[in-house]
């Protein structure tokens, strides 16, 4: 491993303090991290756009107000990249679409402007499932690859960002999490991800799926850098109507109280059900052991409906996208990707009486999980229900009704629990398979409670050292 | 529900105005079956009472 290499994989904070004390230039990490794109992304295909002008632009001035002696933000002379789903003004904006090939927005999301203010350097746009939804047959943009085994699925549908972070093609990323498109690709590619309490974090400038379930959100290699990129994004937005006006607490401050005393469910039916593959279930139980080691107590719970969660969650937020998307359903079908489309279609197509059982029964599950959260200070479950399956396995079409459950609802009944409540949860990784592929505990919090969060995460990932391991290719 | 047939989900599509090719028309119809079938058991659970809200715990904004 190269000097080059190490310093691309240390965290977002440990760059910003090197910045700070004068060690490592802004423009000199802007640089490495280009090369690496450079050198690996033809195969990772973590990135649609990279900026590297604009980036390094942004890293002299950066560098210049060191060396002035300015007061600096938290992430100044951070590099990060965003999904593609997010507008930066400027530079195209795609959605992981051909439908939005040459759209260039005006205006930054207001995530961007954040990220931005905070000191960060914009190294590019990532690549994503078209729209983020799942499902995409054909990447308009190129087929992204898991580092940890290129014939892998990386998740998605912030696919990019999970790429990005794991194979150090820059120091954090943003996504964007409906129903587990940050904590999916967090989980596949053995990095950080964390979904906000929906309202948290402002939408303006995302590009919708479901309104009462979009929720941008951090990946990172440490669960500190998570807590310090929410830190950056968090806080009600003028712009976003339904964003909260809740305080927004010092997230990190927490970080070292550990956790002695706080009670932990956990959940039978995503943990121990037959869905979920044996070694995953090992790692994580052993995960929630460890939690007890240093003073949780944990107790396994029964929330009956989390194995139709999958299932509601398609029923409800395929219809919001399929009203995002009529217009263009009706004019331009033939430009969507084919597994797009037919999601769409087929969302257009549920009948009312279908949808509201669905909704119904989202208000019961939210219910249920909390008054889990009532008697629980966090829940606890594997975030996937195997580690990533070969993107071989989620090509072709479906030909029969009893395909689809398989297909669509399993893995996805493990991380839409949260975002149908609107709870925050956050990926982390606690292993690896005896192939060497990641993976992830997957902790789930009150709302507006990420501090707890945060706290318990960075807790079990000090007990080990996963985020330590390097993706073989990735050198 | 019955299983909806493939004459069905068209004829609902065209009225919606949305195109359907052959090919998508068979894999949407499999689809839709199956989204039903798995909403399907939740007809069991006491859901008249419950108000289809999201509740997802806002707090007052101000």
């Amino acid at each position: 491993m190269t000097a080059d290499a190490d310093l691309a994989f240390l965290s977002a904070r440990r760059i910003a303090a090197l910045v700070r004390e004068r060690a490592v230039s802004p423009v000199e990490i802007t640089h490495l991290y280009l090369d690496r794109i450079g050198r690996l992304d033809a195969e990772l295909r973590a990135y649609i756009t990279v900026v590297p002008e604009a980036a390094l632009e942004s890293a002299r001035r950066a560098e210049a107000a060191v060396l002035r002696g300015e007061a600096l933000a938290p992430l100044h002379g951070v590099p990060y990249a965003v999904k593609d789903q997010f507008d930066t003004a400027g530079v195209r904006t795609t959605s992981g679409s051909r439908l939005l090939e040459h759209h260039v927005p005006t205006e930054d999301a207001t995530t961007i402007s954040r990220l931005n203010a905070a000191g960060a350097i914009l190294l590019g746009k990532l690549n994503l499932t078209e729209f983020a939804l799942g499902g995409t047959q054909q990447f308009p943009f190129g087929q992204p690859r898991n580092p940890w085994n290129l014939d892998h699925d990386p998740g998605g549908s912030s696919s990019g960002s999970g790429i990005a972070v794991a194979a150090a093609l820059c120091a954090a990323s943003l996504g964007e999490d409906t129903g587990g498109s940050v904590r999916s690709p967090a989980s596949f590619c053995g990095v950080v991800g964390l979904r906000p309490t929906w309202s948290r974090v402002s939408r303006h400038g995302s590009f919708p799926l479901s309104w009462s379930m979009d929720t941008p959100g951090p990946l990172a290699r440490t669960v500190e850098d998570v807590a310090w990129l929410l830190q950056a994004i968090a806080g009600y937005d003028p712009k976003d109507p339904l964003s909260s006006r809740a305080p927004v607490p010092e997230y990190a401050k927490g970080l070292e109280e550990g956790v002695r005393g706080l009670r932990i469910g956990v959940i039978r039916e995503l943990t121990s059900g037959p869905e979920t593959d044996a070694e995953m279930k090992a790692a994580v139980l052993e995960a929630a052991r460890c939690l007890e080691r240093v003073g949780a107590t944990t107790e396994e719970i029964s929330l009956p409906l989390v194995p139709r969660a999958g299932a509601i969650f398609m029923a409800l937020a395929d219809s919001d996208g399929a009203g995002v998307h009529h217009r263009w359903l009706r004019t331009r079908a033939a430009e969507y990707d084919r597994g797009t489309r037919r999601r769409l279609l087929t969302a257009s197509l549920i009948p009312a009486a279908i949808q509201q059982r669905a909704a119904r029964a989202r208000a019961l599950l939210g219910t249920q999980m909390r008054e889990a959260l009532a008697r629980h200070d966090l829940l606890l479950c594997p975030t996937a229900h195997q580690a990533a399956p070969p993107i071989a396995a989620g090509r072709g079409v479906i030909t029969s009704r009893h395909e689809v459950a398989g297909r669509f609802f399993t893995r996805r009944s493990y991380v839409t629990p949260a975002a149908l409540a609107g709870l925050p949860a956050i990926a982390v990784p606690c292993g690896f398979t005896r192939a060497g592929l990641p993976l992830s505990l997957q902790l789930i919090g009150r709302h507006f409670d990420e501090a707890t969060v945060l706290r318990a995460a960075h807790t079990y990932e000090c007990q080990f050292e996963w985020s330590r391991r390097r993706p073989p290719g990735a050198a | 529900m019955s299983e909806l047939t493939t004459e069905q989900v068209g004829a609902l599509a065209a009225a919606l105005g949305l195109p359907v090719t052959a090919e998508d028309l068979v894999e949407v119809t499999h689809r839709l079956n199956g989204l039903i079938d798995a909403l399907e058991p939740l007809a069991a659970l006491p859901l008249e009472t419950i108000e289809p809200v999201t509740g997802l715990g806002q707090p007052p904004l101000s």
